[in-house]
């Protein structure tokens, strides 16, 4: 079984008993089941490394420390369904350790750093390898442009909610320290800009 | 721009800008592949036989930023009667454990290999070495076998 195999309800994500029932089996002893829920919950955990703007190194490290985590506590967890929030809250409080740390440098808010992919290759690059058609390779290109002239909060935002399978608001809450209820209106709001920028880019 | 709805607006057009935002980010920047392998083989960490000593101190949540300043990293963890101090200061760790003993202990980190510790009589233990990245402790002493929460140092 893999985490794609699940049933999606799209917008609401995920079906969360599945990754609670993934959960209980990988505690349980299921390797399967752990890589599973690894290849399900690692978006969210990457995006939410990559929403604080970490430098590269720092933001492998994050990621690593976090799964580290979980599996430390794997026989701990007390709400297997919650275990996407966890691995949120647990991820943002190792970004906001890492800004503090005063053996990093300050946080950067150097677009260089969110426009390389995690693995080194330019933008350019990823859309080039990725063989879409090449009205489609723009779009996307047109897309990812006009997301990193967003302001930081929109960004940040916006970089949570495109993990994938889309996150629960419950994950995004977490992820990023807001209150659910302000989730939605704040997205309403950067995807409006979101638009506008396109449209003057004349993409639609 | 006004408030109004832009052509396309709307929930569906929301969701639609979404889903192109993370068909984009799929291809742009997904989890690298290397990190996900060592999430995988991470699993292997759950199988650890050993009492869990939970972060109770970190310094990094109590002090406000000071930028460029070397200061140390205080950290306490607790579990199974144990306690360890650490002081990790530009790569350099000094512990003690309580209450004093001797003991055997390792230093996990994210990249390199386990690092072998002795803390003396009096539970000090020193490391000059210690990387940047994800850090755990094992630790025995007498009976009792604990192992740090990961975190990043």
């Amino acid at each position: 079984m893999t985490y794609y195999d699940l049933p999606d309800t799209k917008g609401g994500a995920v079906d969360r008993d599945s990754v609670g029932r993934l959960f209980q089996a990988a505690a349980d002893g299921d390797a399967a089941a752990w890589k599973a829920l690894v290849e399900g919950l690692s978006p969210l955990v990457w995006s939410v490394v990559r929403a604080h703007g970490l430098a590269e190194a720092d933001g492998h490290e994050v990621y690593q420390t976090t799964w580290f985590r979980l599996a430390q506590h794997l026989r701990r967890i007390r709400e297997p369904d919650g275990v996407g929030s966890w691995l949120a809250s647990t991820a943002r409080h190792e970004c906001l350790k890492v800004i503090r740390s005063a053996r990093r440098l300050s946080p950067t808010d150097d677009p260089e750093i969110l426009d390389r992919a995690g693995d080194g290759r330019t933008p350019e690059q990823a859309v080039i390898d990725s063989e879409e058609a090449e009205a489609e390779a723009e779009r996307i290109r047109q897309v990812w442009a006009a997301f990193q002239e967003l302001g930081e909060n929109c960004r940040r935002l916006l970089r949570v909610l495109m993990a994938s399978p889309p996150p629960s608001y419950r994950e995004v809450s977490a992820a990023l320290g807001i209150a659910v209820g302000s989730i939605g209106p704040i997205r309403q709001r950067c995807l409006r800009r979101l638009r506008a920028r396109l449209a003057e880019r004349g993409v639609r | 721009m006004n408030g109004g709805e832009t052509p396309g607006g709307g929930r569906a057009g929301d969701d639609a800008i979404e889903d192109v935002l993370r068909h984009a980010a799929g291809i742009i920047d997904p989890v690298p592949a290397h990190l996900l392998q060592a999430a995988v083989e991470a699993y292997a960490l759950a199988s650890i036989e050993a009492e869990l000593a939970e972060l109770v101190f970190d310094s990094l949540t109590q002090s406000a930023p000071v930028r460029g300043t070397d200061r140390p990293r205080l950290l306490t963890f607790r579990g199974n009667g144990l306690t360890l101090d650490l002081e990790i200061t530009a790569g350099r760790l000094v512990g003690q454990l309580l209450p004093p003993q001797p003991a055997e202990i390792e230093l996990l980190g994210g990249r390199s290999p386990a690092a072998a510790l002795t803390a003396d009589a009096a539970g000090r233990f020193v490391c000059d070495r210690v990387a940047a990245g994800p850090f755990s402790l094992h630790c025995r002493a007498g009976g009792a076998v604990i192992t740090t929460e990961w975190l990043t140092v």
